[in-house]
């Protein structure tokens, strides 16, 4: 049986989620020592300069990478699940750039009108957007039949959506035009502990669900057909897979903008160490999977080229893009 | 089950056992009616086999018995009772299906596809029960694919790969199990081996087996009853084999000129039937 390996990437992906949860704290363009690190850690100072950086930029960003980095890796299981294709992901699908559009729409209307948006109108308004492409991705899937010719489409909607988004911003006169230019870049910068109250609960909900879909998801791997004659309401399964998946990565881009590749890396990651792909096994693992490459790629999206901080998606992009290529090399030789 | 009985003296089909019988069955795609007004009933232990030429819509009758396709007219019974009136999850016990579905499942080993079968019995997260675990070795002993439980699925024979989906079917525990062209992507030993399987299967669990074929002379072998689908959608005749096989009935049902079905086989049975007796004299002459 693969219990081993499933036992051992559990355990490696633990020890390095720790590992980078620690160098997150510790690096950055002023660095400390762990001692301080524990010392604000366990004396609750938010004062000192340090406690400051550890309290209200560090400690938020890590959890917003680990939470958010999670949420992409089980939405592209989701998606890859729903269109039994391992290439599928929220970005690749252009799903992360309507999201970012709507998303924009918003910021720029609250800008304008002097409005703070509520962190769940933002998830709302990305929750949209990533419905809307989903809903023009399903209608182009029914009309053609191959999987490559599915992504590129995905991948041009993608294109559209942030060619209008990049116009927005252009025109969109404001002090905060900074900001909302590195959003859409895609950086967990910004997240505040005011987001990460309202992302903690809707990703744990959201994934938890996810979990309780493995039994359907697990059939629809051996094809419609056979989910249909186990029983499953594949109607109903279907639309709650989208929905669970459009939720997360809407969550994602809502905050931290659209993040390359990683929906499609991580679980191609997980599959091929613990050699299997039940549901059961593969999203925990993905979101844990999900956290530990997003905690690497915050790291040196801060660090390589301190001061000056790299988008988090250019980063993803490095790691991830070449899985994907690797990937789809392995799948051609088979 | 007693008072399904009862509803089956009703529906005035004689007192018949069959597990499964359609009525005046108009199958299709969507309104489109492919295959119309099919009456057919297989009794348990029975192999019913549906012959016709190429799109007169056997695959289309089938996925309308396991209910991928909506009927457009006409009732499908399962024990007797209206299939509708099933819960989805009720006729997962009933009916196993086999169809050709040639989507890679990328990872999954043999025996979890295997296990995969057990889905209708299993709990919230689908995990296997002992029990449910028994079943799986001993249904994969059964069909001679225990060395493959570890192997991925992916990268196994064709051969293997049926074997693999009628383990999965028969872990269901089905009383009717429905095959599309289970035969067709395999050789002629593993084409035997896998109709000796399904035969001893249906006599000893008393399965009711209802599958599409192309290749004549095994549906003649394994057939109890054979059903014929002509290109126009209908059911042409329905009878045991020695009835239908006849060269008129077969030339007509494929459009085959006069002669040719005869060339064909007779053909054939008499080389076969020079080798086995070049073979029988070369032994007799050591």
């Amino acid at each position: 049986m693969n219990n081993k390996r499933i036992a051992f990437c559990y355990t490696a992906l633990g020890i390095l989620l720790l590992v980078l949860i620690i160098m997150n704290m510790l690096m950055g363009s002023s660095s400390m020592t762990a001692g301080d690190a524990f010392r604000i850690l366990f004396s609750h100072d938010t004062v000192s300069r340090y406690g400051r950086i550890v309290w209200d930029i560090r400690m938020p960003r890590i959890i917003a990478a680990a939470l958010l980095g999670g949420a992409l890796a089980v939405s592209g299981f989701l998606l890859q699940t729903f269109f039994s294709n391992p290439i599928a992901g929220p970005y690749i699908l252009g799903i992360s750039s309507g999201a970012k559009l709507v998303v924009a729409c918003a910021m720029v209307y609250a800008l304008t009108h002097g409005i703070m948006l509520h962190s769940f109108v933002m998830i709302i308004a990305a929750f949209i957007g990533s419905l809307a492409v989903t809903a023009v991705i399903l209608l182009i899937s029914g009309k053609v039949r191959s999987m490559s010719v599915l992504i590129v489409c995905g991948v041009m909607v993608g294109y559209i959506c942030s060619a209008v988004t990049e116009f927005l911003i252009t025109f969109a006169d404001d002090s905060n035009i900074v900001n909302l230019h590195n959003w859409s870049m895609g950086s967990f910068s910004a997240v505040s502990w005011e987001n990460i109250r309202v992302i903690a609960p809707v990703v744990a909900i959201t994934v938890i669900l996810s979990f309780l879909l493995s039994k359907p998801m697990n059939a629809i791997q051996m094809g419609e057909h056979y989910a249909v004659s186990v029983g499953v309401n594949i109607r109903a399964f279907r639309t709650g897979l989208i929905m669970l998946s459009s939720i997360l990565s809407a969550t994602v881009t809502a905050f931290a903008g659209p993040i390359s590749f990683v929906g499609i890396a991580a679980p191609h990651l997980i599959r091929s160490i613990t050699d299997t792909s039940r549901p059961i096994v593969m999203i925990p693992q993905c979101f844990l999977g999900g956290s530990v490459f997003c905690l690497l790629c915050d790291l040196l999206a801060r660090n390589l080229f301190a001061p000056t901080e790299m988008s988090i998606s250019s980063m993803t992009a490095v790691f991830g893009a070449p899985v994907v290529i690797a990937m789809l090399i392995g799948r051609k030789a088979r | 089950m007693k008072s399904d009985e009862i509803r089956r003296g009703s529906t005035g089909s004689g007192g018949s056992k069959e597990v499964i019988r359609t009525e005046s069955l108009d199958s299709g795609y969507g309104r489109k009616v492919i295959v119309a007004g099919a009456e057919l009933s297989v009794m348990p232990g029975e192999i019913a086999v549906l012959i016709g030429p190429n799109g007169a819509g056997k695959s289309t009758v089938l996925k309308t018995i396991a209910g991928q396709l909506e009927t457009i007219a006409g009732t499908v019974f399962i024990g007797g009772r209206d299939r509708t009136e099933y819960a989805s999850a009720d006729i997962a016990k009933k009916q196993a299906v086999m169809l050709t579905e040639r989507q890679p499942a990328e990872k999954m080993s043999c025996m979890e596809v295997v296990s995969l079968g057990r889905y209708p019995y299993t709990g919230r997260f689908g995990i296997l029960s002992r029990e449910d675990r028994r079943i799986v070795r001993e249904t994969m002993e059964l069909v001679h694919i225990s060395e493959l439980a570890e192997r991925d699925y992916d990268q196994i024979s064709d051969g293997q790969r049926q074997r693999v989906l009628l383990a999965r079917a028969i872990c269901q525990e089905p009383e009717i199990m429905l095959l599309d062209e289970p035969t067709s992507y395999l050789d002629i030993r593993h084409k035997l081996e896998f109709l000796d399987l399904l035969r001893d299967l249906a006599r000893h669990r008393g399965i009711a087996v209802i599958m599409s074929m192309h290749e004549l002379e095994l549906a003649h072998l394994t057939a109890d009853s054979v059903i014929c689908i002509s290109a126009a959608g209908r059911v042409e005749k329905a009878g045991p084999p020695e009835e239908v096989f006849t060269d008129e009935l077969i030339s007509r049902l494929y459009g085959l000129e006069d002669g040719r079905l005869r060339q064909v086989y007779s053909g054939f049975a008499e080389s076969i039937g020079k080798m086995t007796d070049n073979i029988g004299k070369k032994t007799e002459s050591r």
